[in-house]
């Protein structure tokens, strides 16, 4: 009887393992909240000038040469007005990392096997497997614009990793940026978060990005969200019921639509 | 952004709207830059007076179209003004009613750079004095 009880434990430890953390031991991240700061993805490198609309002063994230000069590249072509932004085009999602550093709302859905990022903007949701599971083998894997995230808990924080986001030499190929001043990673990235709720009103994503490819150390950057008051209400995001700001498929512009859908400007 | 000249009545006052208004033009600012740089619009502001057409609660923008009085006798010259999501606006007590068509309004802008009638939205101050947005 004693040795069956026994079994009973173990099975059942194993089964609490194999499903992720216990319900009991899990934080609480409800609430809905917005990030701080503007869309520059690295607010360390921002001055008070730079951001979504003004080039600024920023220091660079460790790029080799080569990356180096396609950022360069990206960030003239956003001076004249002429990187298209996939943003603009309504289609593709933000992938990640750039929906950790997106406006309006997030909710951080903690679940025993899985924890969910949901954002608004977009949406997009990334899908983070705390189940046990592996991220698949390489050849298994493919590019997709969020990845795969698997983790664990070490405590209070979330700890994952994220691999196989579809990055690449952008704009010349791909799709996905990390934000409007056309910063890119590549195919090799791998990016480490810690998320946990540090205070009451204080969500934070420490987030480490290995790029064998296009960088030459890690690069580390840090977001935070902040808590919005109680009953605060999330909506859809339909990006393509209005959207008079597209994209010109043949200079990269983002142009201004009139009422008539006509073009404004020259 | 040429700054809106205050009161002179108190110093500490004038300082406090200066930054206050620095913030809701960050705010503003933020707001119009969640979909695409706002790159196109100048960084100079402007008022326009007309009546509202329409107001497209939409995303990702809103929209504020706008009849702007011309020349006297002149027919009135129909302005794009572009606001933000209706996600972020609602949250601030922004509703589709907030602009209704055939209201009287003064708006602050930031035109597009080459003089195309379209805007990035600042404020508006409706007849009965009421305002919307940035507005000191």
């Amino acid at each position: 009887m004693k040795l069956l009880s026994m079994g009973c434990v173990m099975v059942l430890l194993t089964a609490s393992q194999a499903l992720g953390q216990s319900r009991d031991a899990l934080p609480d991240w409800s609430g809905v909240w917005q990030m701080v700061g503007g869309t520059v993805f690295d607010r360390a490198t921002a001055t008070s000038q730079g951001g979504v609309l003004t080039p600024g002063l920023r220091e660079r994230p460790p790029y080799n040469a080569a990356w180096e000069a396609i950022y360069e590249r990206n960030l003239k072509l956003r001076d004249q007005n002429q990187l298209p932004d996939p943003i603009n085009t309504c289609g593709t999602p933000a992938g990640f990392p750039r929906l950790m550093n997106l406006p309006d709302m997030y909710e951080f859905v903690v679940r025993p096997e899985q924890t969910w990022i949901l954002t608004e903007n977009g949406p997009n949701v990334l899908r983070i497997y705390t189940d046990g599971r592996p991220h698949p083998a390489p050849e298994d894997r493919w590019p997709t614009y969020t990845g795969d995230s698997v983790g664990k808990w070490e405590g209070d924080t979330l700890v994952f990793t994220t691999l196989s986001t579809k990055h690449s030499q952008w704009p010349t190929e791909g799709d996905t940026v990390l934000d409007r001043t056309g910063l890119v990673l590549s195919d090799a990235a791998k990016v480490t978060t810690r998320l946990r709720r540090t205070d009451a009103q204080t969500m934070e994503a420490q987030m480490v990005i290995e790029d064998p490819k296009a960088f030459t150390a890690p690069w580390r950057v840090t977001k935070t969200y902040r808590v919005q008051p109680k009953g605060t209400r999330v909506y859809d995001y339909g990006c393509a019921e209005n959207n008079r700001n597209p994209v010109d498929a043949s200079t990269g512009k983002t142009l201004i639509l009139g009422p008539d859908g006509k073009t404004f400007g020259k | 952004m040429r700054m809106i000249v205050l009161s002179r009545t108190a110093g500490v006052r004038r300082w406090i709207g200066g930054v206050f208004i620095a913030c809701m033009a960050l705010l503003g600012a933020q707001t119009l830059a969640a979909h695409h740089a706002g790159t196109m619009f100048s960084e100079e502001m402007k008022e326009i007076t007309g009546t509202i057409k329409e107001f497209q609660f939409t995303n990702p923008h809103s929209w504020i179209q706008v009849m702007v009085e011309t020349k006297p006798g002149a027919p009135p010259q129909e302005w794009s003004v572009e606001w933000g999501s209706p996600n972020q606006l609602g949250r601030r007590g922004i509703r589709p009613s907030t602009f209704k068509p055939g209201a009287k309004v003064t708006m602050r802008i930031h035109p597009m750079r080459d003089g195309s009638p379209a805007a990035g939205f600042v404020g508006a101050k409706f007849a009965d004095g009421t305002t919307v947005g940035s507005w000191e």
